[in-house]
């Protein structure tokens, strides 16, 4: 499910980064690739803050779309 | 890669400063070059490329800070420069600083610059946050893996600074080996035919075969641009139709996969050569437990707001003192020394000039240093402790009902201090829609040197109200920029959208030394536009006041006056129709600081003082108009050309000063006739 759907608290691992060629190089570049584990520390409707480890990144709703997780977690 | 290298004199090496946002670039700049430099906690505050000098030994260190880039990608204008800059090769070394505490991410853009064939130092900056987290690095295995040198230091305390000095000059002539990671079968195979193409169409020997055949394979729109330069459009199409013909059997897209191995590289990396403490869960650090509250839904915009009440109040009570003794500072000297050229028999015109011209103009620009220091004092804090960052975050909400975003706001807020800084930084922002706007609607933060204006008049009109008055004005800046968005959006730029991905750095308590940095050098800007432009604006109104020849000085038959009679008609509706107040308006084009200057002298303040002329000329209503006015009309001069160089065209730079000209004319008609009205402050 794309990240956007997660609620606050909750953890999941990437899957998949989706979308045009632009949107998905910012995304890797902040650090958002599969299988790395991400938080959602806030959502306000509007944009998110999540976590990748120690980085606290704020995300747009659109953003947020293009990062495909699954709840399940990372293996490791 | 280096192509000029052996060009410079033994001694002499030219460095450059890379990384990313937040791993502490510029706090090594200053530490290096100990120039006077802003250190910043929010992403992109490095928009110019800046240069300073060190010294080691016998040796001279040219050191260039390039602007904060997550990877060579370059999607904003600030990270062309960058990529353009490396690329280009004229440089002895690279120090790439890398935020230990965040390996992973910051290796992601080493390992580009390794394979594209970079010399570089791999400064692991910040090494003691990684040692508080138990992060244990080791650097000769790192180096091993990276082969490159590893150094460790701490630029905020100047630790490892001598070590890092000692190994950029060992390694200044590195082996120009390039990193190699392998993208598996599939790939390889594909670059290894590309290369070979390249070499066939004779593509310059000077870029990395291998780092332009990745870079092809991936798309990259530079890339491209470059081949079809290099060999010509059908050459460059038969490359492209190899690459798009090999995609088409493979299982995912080709730069998926090589961004995907670039990333195993890295872990493969670091398993091998960081140890850190097992932990599942990432505790709540002390920046989230901020974050919870500054951030929050309700609490967002107000803390934002109580933020910015709480600087102007900081900037009033604290600087309104300090005003009073340099106010007076000025009388008494402007009184003795037109005493003291009178007794030595200077011409009472030359003495005019000196003890009202020149004393009298600039020293009351002069006197709101107090003011304009302590804004920029707090502004650097906001910007330092990572605030600024969550303010654009807070803001997203609204931004994006704009057709902006939250980043948009970070240029917004630095204008407070001056527009031109303002215009620059939206460099930071990747969209070119998102930058003309942002441009567009920067004028209507209401500057420092807008600040001048404001104090004179609320002291005088408002005395018990003045904060709020002036408070009041910075608001209505704030909702005309958010209504001219909004505008701007509907009209211009339809469809284009960007993407909203911005760090939010840890916070960090600012440092004394990069706040006064920072304070010192828009202070010391605010100084020499006093010594130059407002000087020579001073002395153009003096002698304007004091044509034609045998005219009584400032009156309405001088030049001046002719001139403010000219223009007082245009305001005369606003309600401030007097040939002063046009002139002020008309001179404060060139500075805003200037209005109070022309205003000083049209006046002829002398007994009593300006704030006395002011009360006499103006009811509350019309002066604040009269305020709306100098708030929301054309830019300054210096702004207008930020424009021009930042937007590369003057039709924008057009269109913002006519459209705030008429935007002031409406709101200022308004506010008068309103008052007039409901008879406030009349």
């Amino acid at each position: 499910m794309p990240l956007a759907m997660l609620r606050p608290g909750e953890t999941a691992c990437i899957t998949e980064i989706i979308g045009g060629r632009t949107a998905r190089a910012k995304l890797t570049d902040m650090g958002f690739v599969s299988g790395k584990s991400v938080k959602i520390h806030r959502s306000s409707g509007g944009s998110l803050i999540v976590g990748i480890g120690d980085n606290r990144i704020a995300l747009g709703r659109g953003m947020a779309h293009k990062v495909i997780v699954n709840t399940g977690g990372c293996e490791n | 890669m280096a192509l000029n290298k052996r060009e410079r004199k033994n001694t002499e090496l030219k460095v450059a400063l890379a990384g990313n946002p937040n791993s502490g670039k510029t706090t090594m700049f200053n530490e290096l070059t100990g120039s006077r430099q802003h250190v910043g906690n929010w992403p992109g505050v490095t928009v110019e490329k800046k240069i300073g000098r060190a010294f080691y030994q016998d040796y001279s260190l040219e050191v260039i800070d390039l602007p904060g880039t997550y990877s060579l990608g370059a999607y904003s204008e600030d990270e062309v420069v960058a990529r353009d800059f490396l690329t280009a090769g004229d440089y002895d070394v690279v120090l790439n600083i890398i935020n230990s505490a965040n390996l992973d991410r910051n290796l992601y853009f080493t390992v580009q610059l390794l394979e594209m064939g970079v010399d570089l130092i791999a400064v692991l900056n910040m090494a003691d946050e990684a040692e508080k987290k138990g992060i244990k690095i080791d650097k000769n295995k790192l180096s091993q893996l990276l082969g490159t040198p590893v150094v460790e230091t701490v630029a905020s305390r100047g630790r490892g600074i001598d070590n890092l000095l000692e190994q950029t000059i060992q390694n200044r002539d590195l082996a120009e080996v390039s990193l190699k990671i392998d993208y598996g079968s599939e790939i390889e195979d594909l670059i290894s035919e590309v290369e070979e193409m390249l070499k066939q169409y004779d593509f310059s020997q000077q870029i990395n075969q291998r780092w332009a055949a990745v870079k092809l394979i991936e798309h990259d729109p530079e890339a491209l641009k470059l081949l079809e330069r290099e060999v010509g459009a059908s050459k460059a199409k038969k490359i492209k139709s190899l690459i798009a013909e090999r995609e088409l059997k493979a299982e995912d897209d080709f730069d998926n996969i090589i961004i995907d191995r670039k990333y195993e590289f890295i872990n493969e990396v670091i398993a091998e050569s960081v140890k850190r403490p097992a932990a599942d869960e990432e505790p709540e650090n002390v920046s989230d437990k901020i974050d919870a509250v500054v951030t929050n839904k309700y609490l967002g915009i107000p803390i934002f707001m109580a933020v910015m009440w709480a600087i102007f109040k900081f900037t009033f009570t604290l600087g309104d003192p300090l005003i009073g003794y340099i106010e007076t500072f000025f009388e008494i000297a402007g009184g003795w020394i037109g005493s003291q050229l009178l007794e030595i028999g200077v011409s009472p015109l030359i003495s005019s000039f000196i003890t009202d011209g020149i004393i009298g103009g600039v020293g009351s620009v002069l006197v709101f240093i107090p003011n304009i220091f302590l804004l920029f004092l707090a502004i650097g804090v906001l910007e330092d402790s990572g605030y600024m960052s969550r303010a654009a975050y807070v803001m997203d909400k609204v931004m994006s009902k704009l057709g902006l975003h939250g980043k948009s706001f970070i240029p917004m807020i630095v204008g407070f201090g001056c527009n031109v800084p303002g215009v620059m930084a939206t460099r930071t922002l990747d969209s070119k829609r998102d930058r003309i706007i942002s441009i567009l609607i920067n004028p209507l933060m209401s500057c420092s040197a807008r600040l001048p204006v404001y104090v004179v008049f609320a002291g005088a009109l408002f005395s018990s109200h003045a904060s709020t008055v002036v408070f009041s004005l910075y608001i209505m800046g704030i909702v005309m920029a958010v209504i001219m968005a909004g505008i701007f959006n509907k009209i211009l730029f339809k469809g284009e959208r960007s993407h909203f991905v911005m760090e939010l750095p840890p916070y960090r308590f600012p440092t004394l030394k990069g706040v006064i940095i920072h304070m010192w050098e828009k202070v010391g800007a605010f100084l020499k536009k006093a010594g130059t432009i407002i000087f020579s604006v001073v002395v153009l109104i003096w002698v304007l006041a004091n044509l034609p020849l045998g005219v009584e000085y400032a009156s309405a038959e001088s030049f001046i006056g002719q001139f403010g009679q000219l223009a007082a008609p245009i305001f005369a509706p606003l309600g401030f129709g007097s040939w002063q107040a046009a002139a002020s308006l008309v001179f404060g084009i060139l500075a805003k600081e200037v209005i109070v200057g022309t205003l000083g002298v049209v006046y002829a303040a002398g007994e009593g003082g300006l704030r006395t002329a002011l009360l006499a000329n103006f009811t509350p209503l019309a002066a604040y108009s009269f305020l709306t006015m100098v708030l929301l009309y054309t830019p300054c001069i210096a702004t207008l050309g930020a424009i021009k160089s930042e937007t590369q065209s003057w039709k924008w730079t057009l269109v913002t000063a006519s459209y705030l000209f008429v935007l002031a004319w409406i709101t200022a008609f308004v506010v008068y006739q309103g008052g007039l009205l409901l008879g406030i402050g009349v």
